[in-house]
């Protein structure tokens, strides 16, 4: 799975079924109450769903999950690909077309000076 | 009592033992009365074994047949021998002893032999020394054992009794002989372990060595030859030792203190040692001790960006902790209050016991009562902090009388009850309770069936503690496995969350031929942060030997690994090779590596001259910083090369100190290195951003572009804080970005194609190889860019490992 691909499908807050904006305390409670639902063998917890479909869940994902948003740095690093709108998730991953845009401002936006 | 969750603190020097109710955290008390017991197991000539106190009254006496601070060696397999019984015994025997002993005192004092607990491991304990105090459990009677890591027992002790608070603590630890520090945060109760550092080899023995260093120096200037060297020395040097320790608590109130030692018995003369130390004297003494901690505690913050002014407050935990200057260089160093009220002593065991029931590791025996209606099979917190916690349950299928279709919880205060859900067609429910805080809370389960009659269900009760609670705990260092490029692939980062298990599928670089006893690929499990495989620490391996596959093993075959490390970082390793179907489980050293004499003085010797180089290079380049460096570690080698002769003398916990600090003096020698190519390596900094900015700006989807730009921004920090290790680090990341979108280029696998077929003529299958090279011409000419991505990661996996970089891999035989 591509990279693009792969942070959508492995997101903590899909994996979680929370929003962005959830507090830590909420985060988790639903960690926790779906940890007990997988242990149970409860078939609802079992799958989560992302804007590219549904996949599964088990509870090395719920935790790993939960350890991501504890930690404020790499939290925002999900929640900048969990809020991405849905037009531009159709472009993440293996198929990005061949006539993309691109970032023609790349060098100049990370500091190169134009040749 | 209601619950009894039993912690244990399985110290160096000492021992304790803690009980939780659920609200109140009790010490328990050994046969003496003493909340502590001494970490002394003897065996007398009949074999009988004697444990704490009164063991350790014979450590001067009869010295052979008694033994402390085993904790050291614990995961080193070194046996220990007993002459008098005849008898050898692991240190993982001897702690079970301890463990044994301190069961009975639980036993005495609350009725039964807790079955189940936690102890407590240091934080920077490594897979080996987890799994034999694992061990250690399981033969002294416990059934089901959780490790927790001793600052984050301490941190759950000193939260679980201080008022709400949040923001950054910092552990400090400093036991016998360990010292473990850790940066924790509390926000809404819950405590979150942000990282950890430490020095496995530094404690309170190094503070008594240093005072019997300066007695051994002064009694040389009066004519007294003794060595901590010379075998036949070592009991003088233990009476000594005894004295310093003695010496340094006097110290803590008097301002002098007297080393009298009469009598003393060195090759065949006596003479009566009487050494005045004075409190500063000791101060300037065990400064450069304290600083070492210092400088730990500094890196740890640094790496997490906080300054020191900015702690909320500092926990001390352990005997040294209690010298008066520790205790000022601690505060005015870290900027931050001393936690008061806390005893240094039990901290660990109190936190232990507080845990033990965050697991619902509950001690007493379990009864089997008769199971009375409708059994629900629940799954809850049996401590939480969250004040509105889910429990979640399923009706189980056995039992007796009506089904059940609606069930609420009511609380035992009478205050507060649940609203009525409905069992789903599963069996399924999920209700929400509402928690008094800081207190055990009862709550009574009632169900209803259709008809809307009562119904009996089994459990009849639930009881949740609410308080502060600890989060998943982290590795304390990444492991993952090493490859025959010398390269390590990293399973678990240092910090993620245990449990935790993961698989990647490796290569074998060459062939195992089925029935061979010479034939064996090796796959070494390492721990580390080092991305070179022979600066980390081998901490298992599995082994494919050639008499026990089923099917030969071609070179270039997948194996499936999978790496499993349980909360109490217990390590289980499983290889399934799909070829055949065949699972390897066994990992066969699990052992901390011995440190032979002769291999370490090689060693010391081979450093101290890459240590001269690197010293007249910094010299010649006038680079300041690499010279600053160089002392501190030309002080480590004295310090190894002093402990190298401790370990002739027969100091098997100096040998493998001496080898720890060989280990990390090679991997901060790396560092220097990496230091002198620093501007090789912004260069490369440079050309990799250029790169990956024409890469992901031509063909990177627009997420991976801001990704970019927020990996950018982390290497130009790096490149400020002129942290090598941290930019080839971040460079990683840049690396990532730039390849997902450099492949999406179809000529990509073209070049890349070509870049392996001009290597074929070193393939370990040649046939295969230039098999491959017609297969892939042909798809070139096809534009089939799928089925030549396939040949391109098959011929790669062809070509062979360099042999001198696999022998540095530990000789790993995967890629």
């Amino acid at each position: 799975m591509a990279d693009g691909r792969q942070k959508l499908a492995e997101n903590p807050f899909y994996i979680l079924g929370i929003d962005v904006g959830a507090a830590r305390v909420a985060i988790e409670r639903e960690g926790q109450k779906l940890l007990g639902m997988l242990e149970l063998g409860l078939s609802q917890a079992r799958t989560f769903s992302t804007p590219l479909g549904i996949f599964s869940r088990d509870a090395d994902q719920v935790r790993w999950a939960m350890s991501e948003l504890r930690d404020p740095a790499r939290r925002l690093g999900h929640e900048l690909w969990a809020s991405l709108p849905a037009a531009p998730l159709a472009e993440v991953g293996e198929a990005v077309p061949a006539d993309a845009a691109g970032w023609p401002e790349a060098r100049r936006a990370l500091g190169w000076k134009a040749r | 009592m209601t619950a009894a969750y039993v912690g244990i603190d399985l110290g160096t020097t000492n021992s304790a033992c803690a009980v939780f109710d659920g609200q109140t955290v009790t010490l328990v008390r050994n046969g003496q009365g003493a909340p502590l017991t001494p970490s002394v197991v003897r065996i007398d000539a009949r074999g009988l074994v004697t444990v704490g106190a009164r063991a350790r009254r014979f450590l001067d006496s009869d010295a052979a047949n008694t033994r402390a601070e085993f904790k050291r060696l614990m995961g080193t397999g070194q046996a220990l021998d007993f002459p008098a019984a005849k008898l050898q015994r692991k240190p993982e025997e001897l702690s079970a002893e301890v463990l044994k002993s301190l069961r009975a005192d639980v036993a005495d004092q609350l009725g039964f032999q807790p079955k189940r607990a936690v102890i407590s491991v240091p934080a920077l304990f490594e897979l080996p020394q987890a799994a034999a105090t694992s061990e250690a459990a399981r033969l002294a009677g416990f059934t089901q054992v959780e490790l927790i890591q001793e600052p984050v027992a301490s941190a759950l002790a000193a939260g679980w009794s201080a008022a709400e608070s949040r923001g950054h603590w910092l552990v400090y630890d400093l036991g016998g002989g360990t010292f473990d520090v850790s940066l924790l945060e509390t926000q809404d109760g819950l405590l979150r372990v942000v990282g950890h550092d430490g020095d496995n080899f530094l404690g309170g023995r190094d503070f008594d060595w240093v005072i019997v260093d300066h007695v051994l120096a002064e009694l040389g200037r009066d004519g007294h030859v003794l060595s901590r060297a010379e075998p036949r020395h070592a009991a003088a040097v233990r009476k000594l030792k005894q004295a310093a320790e003695e010496a340094k608590l006097e110290l803590g109130r008097a301002e002098q203190a007297g080393i009298v030692v009469p009598a003393l018995d060195v090759d065949g003369k006596t003479f009566d040692v009487d050494v005045v130390l004075s409190r500063t004297m000791l101060e300037g003494l065990c400064r450069p001790l304290i600083d070492r901690s210092l400088a730990v505690c500094q890196r740890l913050l640094s790496r997490h960006h906080i300054t020191p002014g900015q702690l909320e407050r500092v926990v001390l935990v352990g005997g040294p902790t209690v010298m008066p200057v520790v205790r000022r260089e601690v505060k005015s160093s870290l900027e931050a209050p001393l936690a008061e009220g806390l005893d240094p002593m039990t901290l660990v065991a109190e936190g232990a016991s507080i845990y033990a029931a965050t697991s619902g590791l509950d001690a007493r025996p379990k009864t089997i009562a008769p199971v009375l209606g409708r059994r629900l099979w629940l799954q809850y917190p049996a401590m939480s902090s969250d004040l509105t916690p889910h429990v979640v349950g399923r009706l189980l299928a056995d039992g007796q009388g009506p089904v059940p279709a609606t069930l609420r919880l009511e609380r035992g205060d009478d205050l507060w009850q649940s609203p009525e859900v409905a069992i789903d067609g599963e069996g399924g429910f999920v209700l929400t309770v509402e928690l008094g805080p800081r207190r055990p809370n009862v709550f009574r389960l009632r169900a209803r069936a259709a008809d809307g009659s009562d119904v009996v269900v089994d459990p009849a009760t639930i009881t949740i503690v609410q308080g502060l609670t600890v989060s998943d705990p982290p590795l304390s260092r990444s492991v993952g496995v090493a490859l025959a490029n010398d390269h390590v692939r990293v399973y678990f980062e240092r910090g993620a969350p245990l449990p935790a298990r993961r698989t990647f599928v490796h290569h074998t670089v060459e062939s195992v031929a089925q029935g061979s006893s010479d034939s064996l690929l090796r796959i070494p499990i390492v721990q580390g942060e080092l991305e070179a495989a022979h600066l980390c620490r081998v901490v298992g391996a599995i082994e494919l030997g050639g008499d026990r596959i089923v099917a030969s093993l071609p070179a270039g075959s997948p194996v499936e690994l999978t790496i499993e490390i349980d909360r109490g970082g217990r390590l289980a390793a499983r290889a399934l090779v799909p070829s055949s179907g065949q699972v390897f489980e066994q990992v066969a050293t699990l052992l901390v590596p011995e440190a032979s004499v002769d291999v370490l003085a090689a060693n010391l010797e081979l450093l101290r001259r890459r240590l001269g180089e690197l010293r007249t290079d910094a010299f010649r380049r006038q680079q300041k910083a690499s010279i600053d460096r160089l002392s501190g570690l030309e002080r480590q080698l004295e310090e190894a090369a002093a402990d190298t002769q401790a370990a002739r003398g027969g100091d098997e916990d100096a040998a493998q100190k001496a080898r720890r600090t060989l280990l990390e003096v090679d991997a901060l020698l790396e560092e220097v290195e990496a230091d002198k190519h620093w501007p090789e390596l912004e260069a490369q900094a440079r050309e990799r951003l250029a790169f990956a900015a024409s890469c992901v700006g031509d063909r990177g989807s627009p997420a991976e572009q801001r990704l970019l730009g927020e990996a950018t921004l982390a290497v130009e920090r790096a490149r400020a804080a002129r942290d090598a290790l941290d930019l080839e680090r971040q460079l990683r990341v840049v690396s990532q970005l730039s390849n997902a979108a450099y492949y999406r280029d179809p000529a990509a696998w073209e070049w890349a194609f070509e870049r392996a077929a001009s290597d074929v003529g070193a393939a370990t299958d040649l046939v295969k190889a230039e098999t491959l090279v017609r297969e892939g011409r042909a798809l070139m000419a096809r534009k089939d860019d799928a089925g030549l991505k396939r040949v391109v990661e098959e011929l790669w996996r062809l070509l062979p490992a360099d042999p001198a970089l696999r022998r540095r891999g530990h000789d790993s035989g995967v890629r």
